[in-house]
């Protein structure tokens, strides 16, 4: 078994290197640059550009581009090599200008630590939100299963329809309306994110999506498993309905679950775009997306890579739980 | 092909990114090239301390998208510089007349032509944290600014300086370039003498040496490239040294108390600023979604906040938010650009047919809602230039068909025809965001309606825009485009945008007869022989009708009872009253 995971492990390079290639390709072929600014700004005039594209880098070929950000270059201004993505240099940022892609995700402001990195902030949002939406809808599925057709199962159906349609910016300002302004449990702009509730709305709306899912799946994999003989043969030799319901049927439901929840996880901690505009919160997903339309290369390569890194490792736990949950699963070939 | 692969190559780098965050980018609040006033009193005799108010409160104002970077000389985005002018204080500032008056440097003097400009320090200039502040710093920012090292996005703006453009732009071997900039900038003291460091306290002078005479340069000199943050802070804090609050030590009304970046700064009143100290605390949030920070502002969380287009109705049929909105002239210009070297656009006559066919007034009131005013010139209304009366090329649907007609083209099953007989098709083209697709259809519905042309929409994506009309090949037809004042004078709304080679080279502009109009008027030190000048010049360019001239902006807030004493102006950014921040009172905010 830890032969397969080394060698899971040792896959991931190259899939983070053809990524890298894909990426590079498809952004650079997008016209404009980083020099391309926001059009009711005042333009970057062409003597200026010049000069911070021979700062960059951006002067010389496409090819030797990419490999100086995967394997370094020489730098144009100290004539010493720097040593590129091989070393975890995500390059520099071309908007934030004086600070590295990983000094904007991981480098927590003076005096603080990690979890006050954008990272971090999304990191802890991430993983309070999935927390939220798997103690909430793997029960709430659970639950609406065993009672299939009662007043419980209806009301998380139509719950976690909510959830599913309503768009979450469409859900943002609505609980800002109920909570904060009327209310006032929160206030709309936290005053600082010490405070435990000012994370509540941001992980409940970030959440329900995944909540709403869970308990869907949950609910229609449960269903399928109370239908099968094994659990009649269960209930036949008289076991204890808990024992039924948490031995025989969970176990075997929730691997559909399981799946799910591993690229979930690595969605919600890489940030959300419009959960971070709506509360205002200092995560990295408003990073990720602005890069794009801003054309800051090293930005975009950066978070994709960082988002690739954190599938391909959720992906990889999920397979190291089905082998607890499933013993007739084995990962050896 | 290559268009459709590109777009298609966006969408999926886009689509890899939204994969985790389940959403589009939304269009971010849009910031002005406005440049940085610092705030003064109108005269150090009357500062609000005088009369110190018994409350001392926090002036709360969302500024939207939290700056990308806080350095003079770096910076040159809306919110950057809202941070910045608290901070700091350039040469000369502007009052709420946007007349240039004294700031750091209680005096200047131009030589007989105006290509030597010499400013006198005040007496006793110091930074917010007690240590000197001598005419060195300045000569240190004017370098940085221009040293290639720096590589700053505003640094064009001093090219008048003689060697500043060469130095600027040079990638190699650079020695040379930089000595000449180090004589035309120079610091000493006043009878000349070399300055010998940042502690001299004789060191009041400041010798600027242009290539060609720059009468307006004093007032390019309260612009945020020449504020004097500190040579020693920037270097040991390294490229990102502006990250750390504690290296912002400047010379303006307030000194910055704390920074976290994309959350919050703080401000509190400098006490040693030499017009005065504010009489509260200012505390700036970036709030990007205007739903949630007009929340914010009805739940008294914040006291100043931008109007958004969307909220306006809401805001005009409430009695209470009614009365707190502040609409006023912003410092703006939009016209309809149109590709002068491309055809039908070369011929005059059909730039002016399109001219005439443009109901501006209705642009105002159905497009806009009322957020701006109509326009057929450059210069705005309150900047000094400015045309009351201008009627050339205004809506006239009769005289636009005739002016068609009369030049030999043809209307056909809505293309238009040449004289020589061949259609010509028309593409309008703009950055593809809602409201940009409904000012556009609406614009080619009007055409239709009025020339009964076809013109066909090419909506792209908003950095491909960006980069499409920064150059004369790329640059379309037609496509709407503005300008925003970054000091008030003419030259820079005719010089720095009209003359040939400057921004008007994207649409193929050049008027010879314009630049030498131009290049006089700027050279000319008689105030109202210069005036006069640079009126004959707008009257030239708005003679050639180039593009249609259409609408200047409004400046829009919701400022809260308590916030009291603003002094608007119409290039006030980041938030109403801006230029005059001694002047604005906080009262005790009202349940």
């Amino acid at each position: 078994m830890s032969a397969y995971f080394i060698r899971r492990i040792l896959w991931l390079f190259p899939v983070l290197f053809v990524v890298a290639l894909i990426t590079f390709s498809l952004m650079h072929a997008a016209p404009g640059g980083p020099w391309d600014r926001d059009l009711s700004s005042r333009q970057v005039d062409a003597g200026t550009q010049k000069v911070l594209n021979a700062y960059y880098g951006l002067d010389k070929p496409l090819w030797r581009q990419f490999t100086a950000y995967v394997f370094g270059d020489v730098s144009s201004t100290t004539d010493k090599f720097v040593c590129g993505l091989v070393c975890g240099n995500l390059g520099p940022s071309y908007r934030v200008r004086g600070s590295t892609v990983q000094d904007i995700l991981f480098k927590p402001p003076k005096g603080k630590g990690f979890e006050y990195s954008r990272f971090g902030y999304s990191l802890r949002l991430g993983l309070i939100s999935l927390v939220f939406a798997i103690v909430l809808g793997i029960p709430a599925g659970i639950f609406s299963a065993l009672k299939q057709n009662s007043l419980i199962d209806y009301l998380s159906g139509f719950i976690s329809s909510v959830g599913i349609s309503i768009p979450s910016f469409v859900m943002a300002i609505f609980m800002i309306i109920i909570f904060a302004t009327t209310l006032h449990w929160v206030s709309v702009v936290p005053k600082s994110w010490d405070e435990a509730k000012a994370w509540v709305l941001p992980a409940a709306v970030l959440g329900f999506g995944t909540l709403a899912f869970a308990t869907r799946l949950t609910r229609a994999s449960m269903l399928e498993v109370l239908r099968q003989d094994y659990i009649r043969t269960a209930r036949a030799k008289g076991l204890h309905e808990n024992i039924v319901v948490w031995r025989h049927m969970l176990r075997n439901a929730l691997i559909p679950v399981v799946t799910i929840l591993g690229p979930a996880l690595a969605g919600l901690v890489t940030g959300s775009f419009i959960i971070e505009t709506m509360f205002s919160f200092p995560g990295m997903g408003r990073a990720y997306v602005t890069a794009i339309s801003q054309r800051d290369y090293s930005m975009i390569l950066g978070t994709t890579l960082l988002y690739v890194l954190m599938v391909s490792l959720a992906n990889l736990s999920v397979d190291f739980l089905y082998v607890i949950i499933d013993p007739r699963i084995r990962l050896e070939e | 092909m290559r268009k459709i692969f590109a777009l298609l190559s966006l969408l999926i780098v886009a689509s890899m990114a939204l994969a985790a965050c389940g959403g589009a980018p939304s269009a971010t609040q849009a910031p002005t090239d406005q440049p940085a006033q610092p705030a003064a009193t109108t005269a150090p005799e009357q500062p609000a301390a005088t009369e110190a108010p018994a409350y001392h409160g926090t002036l709360r104002v969302n500024v939207g998208t939290f700056p990308d970077i806080m350095d003079p000389q770096k910076s040159s985005f809306v919110n950057e510089i809202a941070v910045l002018q608290m901070v700091y204080e350039g040469l000369t500032r502007l009052n709420g007349d946007l007349e240039t008056v004294p700031a750091a440097a209680e005096s200047w003097k131009y030589n007989g032509d105006a290509t030597e400009l010499v400013f006198t320090l005040r007496k006793g200039l110091t930074y917010s944290d007690g240590s000197m502040l001598n005419a060195a710093r300045y000569e240190y920012s004017l370098h940085r600014n221009i040293d290639p090292a720096t590589a700053g996005e505003y640094a064009s703006i001093t090219n008048d300086i003689a060697g500043a453009a060469d130095w600027n732009s040079c990638t190699e071997n650079c020695d040379d370039k930089k000595a000449v900039v180090m004589e035309t900038v120079k610091a000493s003291h006043a009878d000349g003498a070399a300055c010998t460091g940042y502690d001299d306290a004789a060191c009041d002078t400041l010798t600027l040496k242009f290539t060609q005479p720059a009468p307006y340069f004093h007032t390019v000199a309260s612009l945020w490239v020449t504020y004097p943050a500190k040579q020693e802070l920037i270097e040991a804090g390294g490229e990102d040294w502006w990250l750390d609050s504690d290296n912002h030590v400047g010379n303006g009304p307030f000194v910055m108390t704390n920074l976290e970046q994309g959350v919050n700064v703080h401000f509190a009143p400098n006490e040693v600023y030499w017009a005065g100290v504010p009489s509260y605390d200012l505390d700036y949030s970036f709030i990007t979604d205007g739903a949630v920070a007009f929340e914010a502002y009805k739940n008294n969380e914040l006291d100043i906040n931008g109007l958004a287009a969307e909220d306006l109705a809401t805001v005009q049929a409430d009695p209470v938010l009614s009365k707190e909105a502040n609409i006023y002239p912003g410092s703006c210009s939009f016209a309809m650009m149109y590709h002068q070297l491309k055809a039908p656009f070369n011929d005059p006559k059909v730039r002016e047919a399109f001219s005439y066919a443009l109901d501006r007034d209705a642009w105002v009131t159905d497009v806009l809602k009322g957020l701006g005013s109509s326009t057929l010139t450059w210069i705005p209304k309150g900047f000094p230039g400015y045309k009351d009366g201008e009627t050339r090329w205004g809506y006239d649907p009769a005289k636009a068909v005739q002016t068609l007609t009369d030049a030999g083209y043809k209307v056909e099953g809505g293309k238009l025809i040449g004289p020589d007989g061949k259609a010509i098709e028309i593409t309008d083209t703009f950055s593809d965001t809602p409201r940009n697709r409904t000012r556009n259809e609406w614009l080619v519905a009007k055409w239709k309606e009025v020339l009964g042309i076809d013109i066909k929409l090419d909506p792209v994506e908003a950095t491909t825009y960006t980069a499409l009309t920064k150059d004369i090949n790329t640059a379309p037809q037609m496509y709407i485009l503005g300008w925003c004042a970054d000091y008030p004078d003419p030259q820079n709304w005719l010089s720095v945008y009209w003359k040939t080679g400057a921004f008007g080279q994207r649409i193929g502009y050049s008027n010879p007869d314009l630049d030498a109009l131009l290049t006089q008027a700027d050279g000319e030190l008689d105030p109202a022989k210069r005036a006069d000048l640079y009126q004959q010049a707008q009257d030239m360019l708005v003679a050639g009708a180039p593009v249609s001239f259409m609408w200047n902006n409004v400046n829009t807030y919701m400022v809260k009872p308590w916030v009291t004493n603003l002094n608007k102006t119409p290039m006030d950014f980041g938030w109403i009253g801006s230029m005059d921040p001694l002047s604005v009172t906080v009262s005790e905010p009202t349940k």
